[in-house]
């Protein structure tokens, strides 16, 4: 499979919503506070307030991440990101993950499927393309190393 | 950190489809509904044939993109029952056919289905799609 790098994004999430025990797991929200993405075509910011992560721990231990964001690009350009993603790994992994400790992101597996949408003309290409990203859980937020699939 | 996504092959799914059935301009675009009436998927960890009853729900929309949402049930050779699903983008004027499926299983030995994301590269062959999907490693 061919990729290249799309962007890295790297979010910064505002204390989770607990919303509890659903039917299909234990769910939570989680508001982005911020972020900053970065890649060879486009850059800018997360804007805040539009951006969230709806988390459902499924009850075989996997979380599911349902990302929606809006992304704004340095020259004033509005892309709505949604993204469906995956963690799972070993328990300790796990429980220093929660506990906000610095864990080798090679040791569980956090990816996820980015799809895009945007009116702007310079970055159409956006809606034309399916995305592979590979995260990496920090203290304050994941780091999400997005790929355009070619 | 990651400078390139690694996978590995999981399957090639070449579905049989049968007339497709014109819904007409909807507020997201033309709907089309391609029936998948059978077919056959096959790779290192699971084989088998797709069931009748599943079905693309195919929008073409304003940009001239089909915009896809696939609904199959795979059975496999030794009668696991898998629900797959897939979004994905199909340009024709570029010939981009790419997917990103999705698989629920109840069989202990495909749970590993579960818990994986995938991404297929689409083409339209003599009989019909064929998907050659890779698991992301």
């Amino acid at each position: 499979m061919k990729t290249q790098l799309l962007m890295t994004l790297q979010v910064t999430v505002a204390p989770a919503l607990t919303v509890g025990d659903v039917p299909f797991g234990t769910r939570r929200t989680a508001p982005l506070a911020g972020g900053t993405f970065e890649g060879p075509r486009l850059r800018g910011t997360v804007v805040p307030g539009s951006s969230a992560d709806w988390l459902l721990l499924r009850r075989d231990g996997v979380l599911e991440l349902d990302l929606r964001c809006t992304l704004r690009t340095d020259d004033g350009a509005l892309i709505s990101m949604q993204s469906f993603g995956l963690r799972h790994g070993p328990p300790d992994v796990i429980a220093a993950l929660a506990r906000g400790e610095a864990v080798d992101p090679a040791t569980y597996y956090f990816r996820t499927m980015p799809r895009f949408a945007t009116g702007h003309p310079a970055y159409e290409f956006l809606n034309r393309i399916v995305a592979v990203a590979t995260g990496d859980r920090r203290a304050d937020g994941p780091i999400y190393t997005i790929h355009e699939v070619l | 950190m990651a400078t390139t996504i690694a996978s590995r092959p999981l399957m090639v799914l070449r579905l049989a489809t049968s007339t497709p059935e014109a819904i007409g301009p909807t507020p997201h675009g033309a709907l089309t509904i391609v029936p998948v009436t059978g077919g056959t998927f096959e790779g290192d960890r699971l084989r088998g044939t797709v069931l009748g009853g599943g079905g693309d729900w195919v929008t073409t929309r304003a940009d001239g993109i089909l915009a896809l949402d696939l609904r199959v049930t795979l059975q496999t050779d030794d009668g696991g029952v898998i629900h797959m699903t897939f979004s994905g983008i199909r340009d024709a004027a570029t010939q981009y056919f790419r997917t990103a499926p999705r698989f629920e299983t109840a069989a202990p030995q495909y749970a590993f289905l579960n818990r994986l994301l995938a991404v297929g590269i689409g083409e339209i062959g003599p009989d019909g799609p064929v998907h050659t999907i890779e698991e992301i490693l």
